[in-house]
């Protein structure tokens, strides 16, 4: 059986390069546009019927999708300030349930199974909201690090188990878009060669699991786009409201 | 892991994801959110002043309820004071008919009464002269002689006596 991880490499197909950086153009940038492509069509078709008062099928969706993103935002950012973020917090929605409905598609490929590709999104935000706190707070933002309540004596302690957690943060929001994504398409791709390799008799034993995990994967793209979401929205949070 | 090994396309991956994710967010910020939003707004906004408005449509029609039910209650005493009030009038009016009706009926009476009299003592009167006349010629007929002053007087009177008991007997 082929290695199952073997369809996670990415071959370019137009070589680019920009200042000595090889920017080529692969099957997870395409596949990447692609899904990009259609929610951004969606909300065009959306838009370019006519948004009305009453809304039609596709309008109810957009509304539903748009009016959940905004009803986290202003839970875990507050109402005062969650116009500004909204548009950034409802683009990494899209951005991440996108990336990760496209790669249902036989031969397509995931881009948030690139841990690279998760780390930069989630250290951005990670940067994002360092940058929010000290415009917002100056140098109390330092008091992120020392939770309220805490004796003065624990304090030495405490500096250095909430650093740990900050750094914590960015790396358990990359490793667990990326690892869901891994997984499940590693369990689909193993699932396959299983029923492919063995008879008929005990094959569509696998198989009908590969079907169930379809299912699930679908269900996970949500959810892990959900999750990256609303723990965007809990760091922010964070660092606007301090503890 | 290939998302480990293949170092040679990360660059790639990471400059066209944020450049997608950039150009996705400003697409995105500049022409779909707006309108959805808006819309999103525009209809709370409609659906919590009908709400508001709903709300002071009942308190008004409140108000002209309690307002109509006080109006019908004064026109209903209103009415009710007319009604007493035509009822007094038209049993004052009643009774004063009885009266002025009762004294013309007294006064008719009087003047029947009256004139009954009159006629009464008329005719009496008529009689007694009659009466005299009848007696003196008759008398002078049956006796065939004249009488003396007095004793022409005596019968007269005597007649006339006579005749008013018969009258009076018989009730005239």
């Amino acid at each position: 059986m082929e290695n199952p991880l073997h369809h996670f490499e990415i071959h370019p197909i137009v070589h680019l390069s920009l200042m000595g950086f090889d920017i080529s153009i692969s099957k997870a940038v395409i596949a990447m546009w692609v899904g990009l492509s259609i929610v951004f069509g969606l909300f065009m078709l959306v838009v370019k019927s006519g948004v009305r008062l009453i809304p039609g099928k596709l309008q109810i969706v957009a509304e539903i999708s748009l009016g959940f993103i905004k009803d986290m935002v202003e839970e875990f950012i507050g109402e005062k300030e969650a116009p500004k973020y909204f548009p950034f917090i409802a683009t990494i929605f899209f951005f991440v349930l996108a990336c990760n409905l496209i790669g249902m598609i036989p031969g397509s490929y995931t881009i948030t199974s690139q841990l690279v590709v998760t780390g930069v999104f989630a250290t951005g935000i990670f940067i994002l909201t360092l940058f929010i706190g000290f415009a917002k707070h100056g140098l109390h933002f330092f008091g992120i690090l020392v939770p309220p309540g805490v004796p003065k004596i624990m304090i030495p302690i405490m500096i250095p188990i909430e650093i740990i957690s900050m750094i914590a943060r960015p790396v358990s929001l990359s490793v667990r878009l990326f690892a869901n994504m891994t997984a499940g398409h590693t369990i689909l791709y193993v699932l396959f060669g299983l029923a492919m390799s063995t008879p008929l008799m005990i094959g569509w034993l696998p198989f009908g699991f590969t079907v169930a995990i379809n299912g699930l994967e679908i269900a996970i793209a949500f959810i892990q786009a959900y999750i990256f979401t609303i723990l965007t929205c809990v760091y922010i949070g964070d660092v606007i409201h301090l503890h | 892991m290939p998302q480990f090994e293949q170092v040679e396309v990360f660059h790639s991956l990471i400059f066209w994801s944020l450049i997608s994710f950039a150009i996705l967010f400003f697409l995105l910020k500049r022409f779909a959110f707006p309108p959805i939003l808006e819309v999103l707004e525009e209809r709370e906004n409609k659906i919590r002043s009908e709400i508001g408005d709903a709300e002071k449509l009942r308190q008004e029609a409140e108000g002209l309820k309690a307002d109509l039910g006080r109006e019908l209650k004064n026109a209903h005493e209103k009415a009710q004071t007319i009604i007493q009030m035509a009822g007094d009038e038209s049993k004052k009016i009643q009774e004063k008919s009885i009266q002025e009706t009762q004294v013309k009926v007294r006064q008719m009476q009087n003047d029947a009464e009256q004139e009954i009299q009159i006629t009464r003592n008329k005719l009496l009167n008529e009689i007694r002269s009659y009466t005299a006349a009848l007696t003196m010629a008759s008398t002078e007929k049956v006796i065939k002689k004249s009488l003396s002053d007095d004793d022409k007087k005596r019968l007269i009177d005597e007649s006339i006596e006579e005749v008013l008991r018969e009258m009076e007997s018989r009730g005239v």
